[in-house]
């Protein structure tokens, strides 16, 4: 790629520059990478949260085979949403409210975890194409608003990260069923990634369910585990082992390289 | 084949429309706004409105798919629309259906001298499946 610029700032900080700026190209922090357009955000991805091959695919919105012909036919032209339009596989309004959703989702985590790692890249664009740019205060605004909003359902924030627990007596029957949905599959090891994974959620809107569960005494973040011992295996329920984060990074990078 | 704008501008051509927008009632983010909006802030608007929508969506009685049901993934919400009723105006939301996970609905601020609440609730249903469906 081309030059790579090391700041010492925050993310916040450097986006706010860079879209003064009218920047164009990558950012990466150290839970994600914000892709900018003339200093608009076009695109975020997360470890954190499931990217949009994954919302769309398994979800059944885009079976499999018409998600990669996208990929294949148009990610080196960085057009692959515009042909998932106009190959029919989804409506513009849907596409843009599929996108719209991914696009938050990565960047309250690329945000939350903001370390000094980061690193813009300029001039680099996603393969996915632009679908509808976001000005970066919008983003920026809406993390905060998100942070603040899980505060106020409930002040625990190990609930986003930790292995959860049911509590005793917690029945999904009776619930509001996105929130049932997400005790079911609680289960002493699945962290709130792997849950939001395993049903092809947004993790943020998973993280919203399990802190409502969470203050109604439902769920309970596991303690973290001692140093010396092994932490909670995972376990494989309708394939999802194949969702974890770091793997869900690596394919995300095999795609970004087929692509090119 | 209508996207979040064209759904939006369509809404606002309606008799008595004031402002639209398309909002997540989970989060509570406007992904789409125009016209204006009570109190004067899009996103204000898209907050309140979400949590609206969210109570009438979660309600264990009200909202319930098929008199008891519990409503599977993908399928129709348990609601449909909400109508709230103000001095001056009504306030109008229709949840939008996807395959793929979205917790979208349209919403309309209406006019209640100028506004036709019977058409508009049938226009905006009529929007909120084009918007996904073409």
């Amino acid at each position: 790629m081309t030059t790579a610029e090391r700041t010492d700032g925050s993310a916040t900080e450097l986006l706010g520059t860079l879209a003064a700026d009218h920047a164009t190209g990558a950012l990466s922090t150290e839970s994600g990478i914000f892709y900018l357009a003339a200093g608009h955000v076009v695109h975020v991805e997360s470890a954190h949260s499931p990217d949009l091959g994954d919302l769309l695919t398994r979800s059944g919105a885009v079976a499999p085979a018409g998600w990669w012909e996208a990929v294949e036919r148009a990610g080196a032209a960085h057009q692959v949403g515009r042909r998932l339009v106009d190959s029919g596989r989804l409506t513009a309004g849907a596409l843009e409210l599929c996108h719209l959703g991914a696009l938050f989702d990565a960047a309250y985590f690329a945000l939350a975890h903001d370390g000094a790692a980061l690193r813009f890249r300029p001039g680099v664009a996603h393969w996915f194409g632009a679908v509808r740019p976001v000005p970066v205060a919008t983003v920026l605004r809406e993390s905060r608003r998100r942070v603040d909003l899980l505060h106020r359902i409930w002040p625990d924030p190990a609930v986003d990260t930790a292995p959860l627990t049911r509590g005793a007596g917690a029945d999904p029957a009776g619930l509001p069923p996105r929130r049932g949905r997400t005790l079911a599959l609680v289960d002493g090891g699945r962290t709130a990634a792997q849950i939001a994974s395993a049903l092809a959620h947004r993790t943020f809107h998973t993280l919203v369910e399990l802190r409502r569960l969470a203050a109604d005494g439902l769920v309970t973040p596991a303690p973290p585990p001692p140093p010396a011992t092994p932490v909670h295996p995972v376990p494989d329920a309708g394939g999802a082992a194949w969702d974890e984060p770091d793997t869900a990074l690596l394919r995300r990078l095999l795609d970004a390289l087929e692509a090119l | 084949m209508p996207g979040i704008d064209e759904s939006l501008l369509e809404a606002m051509r309606l008799p008595g429309a004031r402002g639209a927008l398309v909002a997540d009632w989970i989060s509570g983010l406007a992904l789409g706004a125009v016209g204006d909006a009570p109190g004067g802030d899009a996103e204000a608007t898209a907050a309140e409105t979400a949590e609206l929508a969210r109570q009438a969506m979660e309600s264990g009685t009200l909202a319930s798919a098929d008199g008891g049901g519990t409503g599977t993934a993908g399928g129709a919400p348990p609601v449909e629309d909400l109508i709230l009723t103000g001095a001056d105006a009504y306030h109008l939301l229709r949840f939008v259906v996807t395959t793929f996970d979205s917790t979208v609905f349209l919403y309309l601020w209406l006019d209640r001298a100028d506004g036709n609440l019977a058409l508009a609730r049938i226009r905006l249903a009529e929007m909120a499946d084009r918007l996904v469906l073409g």
